[in-house]
């Protein structure tokens, strides 16, 4: 079984949906973290790099050791450097096991989610004591380490040259772009699953008091509410969240390489989404990662059209041009297309009809001063 | 430290940070006029230390001048020293000019997109009331923004001029008849510790000595109270951020001598640069300059050291000595070495020596008396 192909202007228009949709999925999914750190609770966390690529890395270098073990194929001792033979090997078991390539994958996310919390909370230590323009630096600089690190340490993905990644998709692969609509299909569910977790957030007396940590920390401080718990436990869990999707997008390729992971690819373009489409608002946040990636996709489609007639690489055009258009969104557009709205609470209507219905109780009704009818009242003024 | 009239003990610290700077530049110096006469050949990491700690103690005295007019951490201060690295690169491969000749030009330039940067996207987003995260971000796209300039540059030059290597090149000394040699050692092993001294100390001279100077301080210490007084602010703001890109520049340039260079080449120097302005203080231009010297040095020394201990790996986390000195600063004297109290430290020094030189003068007079 194929998925049809359906060309126009020479491009297949379905495969470029595919994978349009795919990394769109899995921006969001990091974007959306990035929101729940930086546009609810303040947290400006420059380093998102670092997160993403310890997740892909901590699944990319242990599902192909686990299932090399568990098949029993000869490492030599030396699994990265035999990677070339090993990989196919475990392919040619994987495409008849889809129980085993599911629990692969399924170690790979748990395991880049432990490594993804366990990172956040080492970062949760100066996140909750430093002034914002101190952490910024902090992470920024630990995430450009760590992506020496992943460049230079033989043993975890290869350094530089990278290493192949089980595939863990390959039974999937009955006929032509058919594996690629399973990964579709995986992290769609868990990119609506991550938007839907994240609203829920944002609408939860939780969310409201995020917010008022980001807005008054010395009044939410004085309200009662723990700051320093609320910063770590954020960062814990969308760090673990980014994680997770790193390993999956190391799984959709198929390797992982260092090189993937820079400043540029993960910090700044999510800071892009965020910040296009509306800080603390999760639907702006999804609109802009995906304005974000529809352009970015269509740049990356149509530009071999143009590179006879530049004199350069178009790439490098791409960062001026979205370097602008975040500049001129901070300027002049600084709440992003949809702005943050003010929090979500009942209707006037509903809370006097609760109250209506609990005016029963001596209790309630000892407490309101005023009556039921009165508060419908001034719902509609004039 | 930039207070516009400093107390005594303010003074006094200042001092004591220059000469510690100059202190550590003549170290280093002798050290290898030392090894010159004492040691066949001199272990190559030892020269390394050297140019390493004056161009981090250079870069690091931009950064926190930037810093400190405009108090948002500047991520694309990288990029000023890409700037240099290109300048030196291109005025060498395609007009045969000598990087030390071509210096003033980098510094020039990199003043030139430092100010456009302050004055094109910063003041816009400060006057609209940006926040400081929104500032923040804006200058690491400004980053992105100049590594796409330089990427396009790099691949006009190759189409325009043949040089193949020119998003990745070796450093440029490897060329003959770049470098000079000065008693047999390269010549920026006498010339970046000098242009620091130089700087530091000319900055203390304009800082201290000139009206000009005077109002750059009034203006970063209390900027309406400058503002009354007279003093053009903004001014003051554009020169500092010009020196600062300037330094970045003289600093890329030689850099590309040592060092190999490319489109991102600067921007990837930035866990260094911070440390060593973080170590300062972030406050003080002489405390930047010495955290320079600290970082520059130790990157290099102390993972020599744990090579020689633990094994070549220990390579791999030579920028991991910046990171680290980065967090403990922050984390147990956030101010840096500035706000470690020295005052105590010259001035006890001073008054044992006194009372020693009365007891002596004593004593040689009871024996006169005799």
């Amino acid at each position: 079984m194929d998925v049809p192909m359906f060309v126009l202007f020479g491009i297949d228009i379905i495969r470029f949906l595919i994978d349009l949709t795919t990394v769109y999925a899995l921006y969001l999914i990091v974007s959306l973290t990035l929101n729940l750190e930086a546009g609810f609770s303040g947290i400006p966390n420059f380093g998102k790099v670092m997160f993403v690529a310890a997740g892909a890395a901590a699944a990319g270098s242990v599902s192909g050791r686990v299932a090399a073990i568990v098949l029993n194929i000869d490492t030599h001792g030396d699994y990265n450097g035999f990677i070339a033979s090993i990989i196919p090997n475990i392919d040619k078991a994987l495409s008849q096991n889809i129980l085993l390539s599911v629990e692969l994958m399924v170690l790979g996310v748990v395991l880049a989610a432990v490594v993804g919390a366990v990172l956040g909370f080492v970062a949760s230590y100066p996140a909750i004591r430093l002034r914002e323009d101190y952490l910024g630096m902090l992470l920024l600089a630990a995430a450009q380490l760590f992506q020496i690190f992943l460049g230079g340490y033989q043993p975890l993905i290869g350094a530089s040259q990278g290493i192949e990644v089980p595939d863990v998709f390959i039974w999937a692969e009955t006929g032509i772009e058919v594996r690629d609509v399973a990964v579709l299909l995986l992290v769609g569910v868990f990119a609506i699953l991550v938007y839907f977790y994240v609203e829920r957030v944002a609408r939860s007396p939780l969310g409201r008091t995020l917010r008022a940590i980001r807005d008054n920390e010395v009044a939410a401080r004085a309200l009662g509410k723990n700051d320093a718990a609320v910063r770590r436990n954020v960062i814990i869990v969308a760090s673990a969240i980014s994680a997770m999707a790193g390993a999956l997008l190391t799984f959709y390729v198929g390797a992982v390489n260092a090189e993937t992971w820079t400043r540029i690819t993960w910090t700044f373009w999510i800071w892009v989404m965020v910040i296009i489409g509306g800080a603390a608002n999760n639907a702006g946040v999804a609109l802009g990662a995906f304005s974000f990636t529809f352009l970015f996709k269509t740049v990356d489609l149509v530009k071999f059209y143009f590179q006879g007639y530049i004199p350069f690489d178009v790439n490098w055009l791409e960062y001026l041009m979205f370097a602008a258009l975040l500049i001129l969104i901070l300027a002049y557009r600084p709440g992003g297309i949809l702005p943050e709205k003010s929090s979500a609470t009942l209707p006037w209507r509903t809370i006097a009809q609760i109250v209506q219905s609990e005016s029963s109780s001596p209790n309630v009704s000892a407490l309101l001063s005023t009556p039921a009818e009165k508060i419908d009242q001034t719902e509609k003024p004039g | 430290m930039l207070s516009p009239h400093p107390n005594r003990s303010q003074r006094t610290r200042q001092r004591i940070l220059v000469l510690a700077v100059l202190a550590i530049i003549i170290v280093f110096i002798a050290e290898l006029v030392v090894d010159y006469f004492l040691r066949p050949v001199i272990p190559p990491y030892l020269l390394d230390t050297i140019v390493y700690a004056s161009l981090f103690g250079l870069m690091a005295m931009g950064l926190t001048l930037t810093y400190i007019t405009t108090k948002v951490p500047n991520f694309a201060y990288g990029s000023f020293v890409t700037v240099g690295i290109y300048t030196s690169y291109s005025l060498l491969r395609v007009n045969h000019i000598n990087p030390y000749v071509s210096a003033p030009l980098a510094f020039v330039l990199g003043g030139f997109s430092s100010v456009a940067m302050y004055l094109i996207v910063l003041r816009l987003l400060a006057r609209r009331g940006s926040s400081l995260v929104a500032l923040m971000i804006s200058t690491l796209a400004i980053d992105i923004a100049f590594i796409g300039i330089f990427g396009i540059y790099s691949d006009y030059l190759t189409s325009l001029y043949r040089l193949i290597d020119s998003k990745y090149f070796i450093a440029l000394s490897a060329t003959p008849g770049t470098d000079f040699s000065l008693y047999g050692l390269p010549g920026l092993l006498y010339v970046a510790p000098i242009s620091l001294a130089a700087i530091a100390a000319g900055l203390y001279l304009l800082l201290t000595k000139t009206r000009f100077g005077i109002a750059m301080r009034a203006s970063v210490e209390n900027p309406s109270l400058a503002r009354i007084l007279g003093i053009d602010v903004e001014r003051t703001y554009v020169f500092a951020w010009w020196l600062a890109g300037g330094f970045a520049a003289l600093s890329g340039t030689y850099y590309s001598l040592w060092l190999p260079g490319g489109t991102s080449a600067g921007s990837n120097l930035i866990v260094e640069v911070f440390a060593a302005s973080v170590l300062g203080g972030l406050a003080s231009i002489y405390g930047a300059a010495l955290g320079g010297l600290i970082v520059g040095a130790s990157e290099i020394l102390l993972t020599q050291a744990g090579a020689e201990l633990f094994g070549s790996w220990v390579e791999i986390y030579q920028k991991g000595v910046p990171l680290v000195i980065m967090v403990v600063t922050l984390l147990l004297f956030p101010h840096g070495l500035v706000s470690v109290s020295w005052r105590g430290v010259p001035h006890s020094a001073a008054q044992s020596f006194r009372s020693m030189l009365t007891r002596l003068t004593r004593t040689f007079r009871a024996r006169g008396g005799n």
